[in-house]
């Protein structure tokens, strides 16, 4: 196991810079997840850790050492791919002791690792299978017990569950993250699934347009985004952003509608966010007209309209609500977050 | 209710329509491909070579009254400089070392535009392509020259050397391997694999339909070489088969009925090589690698 430092990293890609300058520290033993839209730079920055991408700029060490111009095989890590990349003509345990038998390991020494990882990851009874012979399930499963026979420094993980169904999805995040927990090698995961990111994670790294927008653990960028981008990035439902500005000892919406503010508020606001769990129904809350109600058994999702900005509200009880009822919605005054004209949190 | 029978009837039958229409034109192609051959083999089986003469033009010539197999006996008793079954055996050894080199060569240069970190890589493509539309012919004095210089002349070298890299299969393996997922080739270099293993472990067992078609074009390219190796071979020595029927073909007289034998016995490995190689040719088991 190892560190992993990024020091100031830069891609471009011709004149087009895709990586702006990035520095993170991932300790030794950590989950840190780096999750963004489409485009952000998230798995070139993971392919630069890999060595699969040139650096065009700044250092990458893993433990102490300088890898900028060290090739993939000398890194000392292991990579999970999205589309699990297996080779289809080996076996399973052909598959996971490729590696091994590069290094030159002895026949029954790459056996005995290759029988370990399978236990760990319950792949036993596939050993003699080829890939094609596997469920999805299954062949990530090998993609990963790949990576666990070389016992690198550093797992990498590239979208891994992003091929998998919804319940599948759940079931592999779970047995991921016990993996990390049992091995407790340095990991670096790749998602654009905020879900993923949140219940996975020791540390999230935010990025957009191949800028860090902010490196946290998943409950303080949850509770104190630092600006409006990871605000809506993480929370599903994402949060409510209401526009207006502060006055009349409140926050007045562009539509007129006073909202609460706490003592503490600082002045300046343009943008009032508050997450859908943090809205109670409340006659003397501000008004809002019921637009759809979606109930889903343990919560209920009430999307209303106030004013023309929509909103969505999660309660936690059953409620006799349709569409057209208005409805006093109250805002929890320590919950709530403010920004301003530049995006970033007051 | 019977509208909508009657709608759906109708493009259930100029479907078989179009099926028909199908079936009667892969019939006459099949027949006009196959019926030429079809006619060698019965000529061949025709003991009176002035008879096979008279039946060309005629139905005659896809029927034989006393079918014989003398034609045979008397090509296997070949008396010419060599037996007719050395003659065999040098083409085998021809198509054998061109084809196996071939598949290395052409499969490795392919591998490396498609994959390697190549200079200039995109210049290289464009002549090979480039090289690709010159026919064999125009280039093959120069390259008698180039040959005949390196003191190659009569010999297996320069019927087999100047064959084994080509742009058309260089090309071939190049589209082949650059359709592979990019992951593969990544996930090997993380593994360990250097470019040479990867290579030979990953990618040449992934590519047996490549391989095939490579093999199959290249082994009839090479089995029905007849300009070069004339050119190139002054005694029976290192002579194929190709060169070998000519024999029968005299000054005086065509000796028509073993020409056809002898015809057919040539066909006979490439045919066994067609075969064995063919059922590579649509069949990939690359799709069980990536998913989606």
């Amino acid at each position: 196991m190892a560190s992993v430092s990024i020091d100031n990293v830069a891609k471009f890609y011709g004149n087009h810079q895709v990586i702006h300058g990035i520095d993170i520290d991932i300790a030794d033993g950590e989950f840190v997840t780096l999750v963004g839209p489409s485009g952000c730079g998230k798995s070139t920055l993971l392919r630069m850790i890999a060595g699969l991408e040139e650096i065009s700029d700044g250092d990458i060490r893993i433990g102490d050492r300088l890898v900028n111009d060290v090739p993939p095989k000398e890194r000392d890590i292991a990579m999970v791919f999205q589309n699990y990349a297996l080779y289809p003509h080996m076996t399973v345990a052909q598959n996971m002791g490729f590696a091994l038998k590069l290094k030159g390991e002895s026949r029954s020494a790459i056996d005995a690792r290759v029988r370990e990882a399978a236990a760990i990851l319950a792949l036993e009874p596939y050993l003699d299978r080829l890939p094609k012979q596997l469920s999805g399930g299954q062949r990530q499963r090998v993609a990963m017990g790949r990576a666990i026979v070389r016992s690198p420094q550093v797992f990498l993980f590239d979208e891994p569950l992003s091929n998998l169904d919804a319940k599948l999805r759940v079931q592999m995040r779970a047995e991921i993250k016990d993996l990390h927990q049992r091995l407790g090698t340095t990991t670096v995961y790749v998602t654009h699934d905020q879900i993923e990111a949140m219940t996975m994670a020791d540390r999230i790294v935010v990025m957009k347009g191949g800028v860090v927008e902010q490196v946290g653990r998943p409950l303080e960028l949850y509770d104190r985004p630092n600006n409006l981008f990871v605000a809506t990035f993480i929370g599903s439902p994402a949060m409510n952003l209401l526009k207006g500005k502060t006055g009349n000892g409140g926050f007045v919406t562009e539509d007129g509608a006073l909202l609460p503010l706490p003592a503490t508020a600082k002045a300046g606001a343009v943008t009032y966010g508050i997450r859908p769990e943090h809205l109670m129904l409340d006659e003397t809350g501000f008004r809002a007209e019921v637009v759809v109600i979606e109930p889903t058994g343990a919560e209920t999702q009430v999307l209303a309209k106030c004013g023309r900005q929509t909103l969505v509200a999660v309660l936690r009880e059953r409620v006799d609500l349709k569409p057209g009822d208005r409805i006093g919605l109250k805002p929890d005054l320590a919950a709530i977050h403010l920004f301003g004209e530049d995006g970033r949190r007051l | 209710m019977s509208d909508l029978a009657l709608s759906s009837r109708k493009p259930a039958a100029s479907l078989n329509g179009y099926r028909i229409v199908q079936s009667i034109s892969v019939f006459v192609i099949a027949l006009v491909v196959i019926s030429p051959l079809f006619m060698l083999f019965i000529a061949s089986l025709k003991d009176d070579r002035f008879q096979i003469l008279a039946d060309m033009g005629s139905f005659r010539a896809f029927w034989v009254d006393n079918p014989t197999f003398n034609n045979f006996r008397e090509v296997g008793n070949f008396a010419g400089e060599l037996a007719f079954g050395r003659y065999l055996g040098n083409s085998l050894f021809i198509l054998g070392s061109t084809v196996s080199l071939g598949l290395v060569i052409n499969s490795m240069a392919g591998f490396i535009l498609a994959w390697g970190s190549l200079p200039g890589r995109a210049l290289i493509l464009s002549v090979i392509i480039a090289l690709y539309v010159i026919p064999q012919e125009s280039i093959i004095m120069p390259l008698l020259i180039i040959v005949s210089r390196a003191g190659l002349s009569d010999t297996f070298t320069a019927q087999i050397l100047p064959f084994v890299a080509s742009p058309l299969y260089t090309f071939l393996f190049y589209q082949f391997f650059a359709q592979l997922p990019k992951e593969l080739y990544e996930a090997a270099s993380i593994d360990g694999a250097s470019i040479f293993r990867t290579w030979w472990s990953i990618f040449m067992p992934l590519s047996l339909p490549a391989l095939a078609t490579v093999s199959i074009l290249m082994g009839i390219e090479t089995w029905n070489q007849y300009l070069w190796p004339i050119l190139i071979t002054q005694t029976d020595y290192a002579r194929p088969i190709s060169v070998a029927i000519a024999t029968f073909f005299g000054q005086d007289s065509i000796y028509w009925d073993r020409a056809m034998a002898a015809s057919v016995m040539m066909m006979i490995p490439i045919l066994v090589f067609y075969l064995a190689f063919q059922r590579w040719f649509i069949s990939s088991f690359v799709g069980s690698a990536v998913k989606g």
